[in-house]
């Protein structure tokens, strides 16, 4: 009697958790990113090959650098094409004091976040001090891309143009260096988790409510009393020092970084601009769901296609963002909300057949 | 610094300039009528190079004698590129437009890279190191020609704006689309065919530098970066203004890879850019007219 | 004091004169009808109050405090809220959303800005609407959706640009019957119109604009009989007025 009841409760409350999820988009998207995290912790049980966990692992950071870009380009609405300014200095900036300072990357990495935040404050302050818009905000941040690249190349304190190499001392816990691979997955859960976390708390706030105004109607969201310059500024600082985060963990992964390797527009494709865009640029498990089309397809692409053949992964990406921006703007996202609409109000057609 | 040295610098800055300048028309003329960044740019720059390399390495043909294949075929193209994508996302949000074409530059490098594979190339045509001395300065006939091939095309262009129907046709539709429109001007077909002749001015460009230049599939985006500082530096949809940008940046550029060493000469452009959008965003010449 | 001064302003454009000299005020809870043929300088003189131009000459008071030369969020913090002549709604957010970024202005709290768009939502007789996309609403609920937004900022007074234009008659009796309603929670209001109806039924007193200047100020009775109106504007608009 008392087992009848209690699977009756426990699939009367899935039952309700499902409805409960199911009847808010957000939530629906927000539980599948959950689900799909979830999955890639366990990947290590049922993926032993080394180059396959290399790939999730890249892919799991795709999707947190994706989601520093959602919150500006995505949720703010701001033309900031050249983002991985940011993710390239968060890289030199662990690297840097690690090498030359001996600082741990745990610390590095927060520090990364805070240099590459600054930077965002610098780059949003003169965008908005000089009311660059639109295309010329688009082309100021990839005039500052070329001239970091070249700065860059000349500034022995950095590497120069012979870049950084990780000083593989010891494997630690503490410099971040492991003997497996799995726990930089787990690393790169973690800052998923956090980036999946800081994202949809943003776009429940009030503060994600008025970027997305901006986004939307910059005048009338000024007319309401928001101050759009300081929410501008604010995006672009919350992204910038994600991918700062990002970055420094990314660096910490490939051990090695040189200025045209990280200031480079076909990285910028590849690491910001595909996920998202792919994904659907705006919504929530764009950049997660983005990744995970966009990483492990381009990796198959490039080994089909191995050696001397690169121009091959240019040509997807090229024909990828084309087609998306013509055919899917809302993205695979998009695609999911309106397959997610038919099913509800079949589910509801049902729902008030049965009462 | 010696004078002969000054003026040397002088004249390869502008020759250099003159290149800069025919890319920067191009780009300048598809703002000033269809408001859009066309960040591919570059990449038809390198399209026309590689044409020029094509068939001087299959066919044999000089690069001068390519230039008007090359204006045809790469009209064609850009006329092509307008018609099927860029009028889908004329009126879309303007991150929808960069995406769409950061997508068609990447796709360009990628099959230029495919087929040419991304090793740099060069060509060797006969004359490419001779040389005329004049007053003291050495100069190359190759980028002597080129500077005046651009000047040539420019000013073709330039005459053709102001003095043909159809130029005026393009004007008319650079000030106002709607008015245009009104006076029974086909405005989607001004806006592929100054997409096209946008596209194919700067692949004769590109065909213009193949005698001295190296080849790489990557090599637009430095152009492409650098014309976008020329027409802001000139007023965006200024036709004068995109070409004294394109000189005085050339030049500018000449001496500062004097001073500062070569890999590091874009560095000036990326200044006087940032310059310009911080104190004079609006160019030399003010306000924006074709 | 008046709860709005507008004192002598100017704007320019280039060599064209859209405002010159002009003033108007307007008191706690009282309803303005701004009124003046098509480019008389109306919404120029709306964009000038609200903060979107700066006036070559002349001042803005409100409340008491100079709002001159303040951006239009501080002028929206302050009480004063404008709404646009084409109606700008955040059209990929629903009704709802649209409503809590006004209601965002005097709260922090979710909570609070929820229930606040959902009261306005309610008052406005949008509830069955509120979560549709606000780019897939009709043009009445538009209009609505406007003037729901501008009233969550929780103003003293509200900028209301031409909010019946293009409406059918029935749908512009509800909204004059709303507008009412407004001025009973004490909001003051600034009505351009070029519905006579409607200025004739709401409005206290009248100030009409012509080639940017004033050119009358009374009362409605009195302003249909002003000549210089009739000359410049009314004219025209007579058959409205039977209509």
């Amino acid at each position: 009697m008392t087992r009848d009841t209690s699977t009756r409760i426990s699939i009367g409350s899935l039952r309700n958790w499902l409805s409960a999820v199911l009847s808010d988009w957000d939530r629906t998207q927000m539980t599948l990113c959950y689900l799909l995290v979830f999955i890639l912790a366990l990947s290590p049980l049922f993926i032993k090959s080394t180059y396959y966990l290399g790939i999730i692992i890249l892919t799991v950071i795709y999707a947190f650098i994706g989601i520093s870009w959602n919150i500006v380009a995505g949720f703010t609405g701001q033309l900031l094409i050249a983002h991985i300014i940011f993710l390239a200095t968060g890289s030199y900036t662990t690297i840097v004091l690690y090498n030359t300072y001996g600082i741990t990357p745990w610390v590095g990495l927060l520090a990364s976040g805070v240099v590459a935040g600054l930077l965002g404050v610098v780059v949003a302050f003169i965008t908005l001090r000089y009311g660059l818009k639109m295309d010329y905000f688009a082309l100021f941040t990839i005039a500052l891309m070329v001239a970091m690249r070249t700065l860059f190349l000349k500034w022995d304190f950095v590497g120069g143009a012979v870049g950084m190499w990780f000083r593989l001392i010891d494997i630690s816990f503490s410099n971040m260096i492991f003997k497996t691979k799995i726990p930089y997955l787990y690393i790169a859960l973690g800052l998923l988790l956090i980036g999946l976390i800081v994202q949809y708390s943003l776009y429940r706030s009030k503060i994600g409510n008025y970027l997305l105004a901006i986004r939307e109607d910059d005048d009338a969201a000024s007319a309401l009393g928001v101050n759009t310059s300081f929410y501008k500024m604010m995006s672009v600082v919350i992204g910038a020092a994600l991918a700062g985060v990002g970055g420094g963990f990314y660096i910490m992964y490939v051990t090695f970084v040189e200025p045209p390797q990280v200031f480079n527009l076909a990285l910028n494709v590849e690491i910001v601009m595909a996920g998202p865009i792919i994904g659907g640029l705006g919504s929530l498990a764009g950049p997660l769901l983005g990744a995970l089309l966009n990483k492990p397809f381009i990796e198959i692409v490039r080994g089909v296609l191995a050696g001397g053949r690169s121009g091959a992964t240019l040509i997807v990406y090229g024909l990828f963002l084309i087609s998306t921006v013509l055919f899917m703007p809302q993205g695979i996202t998009g695609v999911m909300y309106r397959l997610y609409l038919k099913v509800i109000n079949r589910f509801n057609g049902k729902a008030e057949e049965v009462s | 610094m010696s004078p002969e040295i000054f003026f040397q610098i002088f004249v390869n800055g502008l020759f250099t300039g003159g290149i800069y300048a025919l890319t920067a028309v191009g780009l300048t003329l598809i703002y000033g009528v269809m408001i859009i960044v066309n960040f591919a740019h570059g990449e038809f720059l390198m399209l026309g190079i590689y044409i020029a390399f094509w068939g001087f390495t299959l066919f044999g043909i000089d690069p001068y004698l390519v230039i008007p294949i090359a204006f045809l075929l790469m009209f064609a193209f850009g006329a092509l590129i307008q018609r099927g994508l860029v009028q889908r996302v004329l009126d879309a949000h303007p991150l929808n437009q960069i995406v769409l074409l950061v997508g068609v530059s990447t796709l360009l490098v990628g099959v230029v890279q495919f087929f040419f594979s991304a090793e740099p190339k060069a060509m060797h045509v006969s004359y490419e190191t001779a040389v005329i001395t004049l007053w003291g300065l050495r100069l190359s006939i190759a980028r002597l020609v080129a500077f005046f091939a651009s000047l040539l095309i420019s000013l073709l262009l330039y005459l053709f704006l102001k003095f043909t129907r159809t130029g005026k046709a393009i004007r008319a539709v650079s000030q106002s689309r709607d008015a245009a429109r009104l006076m029974g001007i086909n405005v989607n077909f001004i806006y592929a065919l100054t997409f096209g002749i946008g596209t194919a001015i700067t692949a004769v460009a590109g065909v213009l530098l193949a005698p001295n230049h190296r080849l790489i599939p990557t090599m637009g985006q430095a152009y492409s970066v650098i014309a976008f500082v020329v027409v802001v530096l000139g007023t965006m949809g200024n036709f004068i203004g995109a070409f004294l940008g394109g000189l005085i940046i050339g030049v500018v550029e000449a001496y500062a890879g004097f001073y500062l060493g070569g890999d590091v000469k874009i560095i000036a452009s990326m200044l006087i850019f940032i310059l310009i959008l911080l104190f004079r965003p609006a160019g030399l010449f003010g306000r924006k007219n074709t | 004091m008046a709860l709005l001064e507008v004192k002598d302003i100017t704007k320019r454009f280039g060599g064209l004169i859209a405002v010159s000299d002009f003033s108007l005020s307007v008191d706690e809870g009282e309803i303005l009808g701004l009124i003046g043929p098509n480019g008389a300088g109306k919404t120029t003189a709306f964009n000038v109050v609200s903060g979107f131009y700066r006036p070559d000459a002349g001042e803005v008071f409100f409340g008491g405090n100079r709002i001159t030369n303040l951006r239009p969020d501080q002028i929206c913090k302050l009480g004063l809220t404008r709404t646009f002549q084409i109606v700008k709604p955040f059209p990929q957010l629903s009704v709802h959303r649209n409503v809590m970024v006004g209601a965002y202005n005097r709260t922090n709290n979710r909570a609070e800005a929820a229930k606040k768009a959902s009261d306005i939502i309610d008052f406005l007789g949008m509830r069955e609407v509120s979560s549709v996309t606000a780019s897939s609403l009709s043009v009445a609920y538009r209009k609505r959706l406007e003037i729901a937004k501008a009233l969550a900022t929780d103003p003293k007074i509200i900028l209301l640009d031409e909010a019946m234009a293009g409406l059918r008659p029935k749908e512009t009796d509800e909204l004059i019957e709303l507008v009412r309603q407004i001025r009973e929670r004490k909001i003051a209001l600034l009505l351009v119109e070029h519905v006579m109806r409607v200025i004739m039924s709401l409005a206290d007193r009248i100030v009409v604009i012509h080639h940017g200047e004033k050119i009358a100020e009374g009362e409605p009775h009195q302003i249909v009989q002003d000549k210089a109106v009739i000359d410049a504007y009314l004219g025209e608009v007579e058959i409205n007025v039977a209509g």
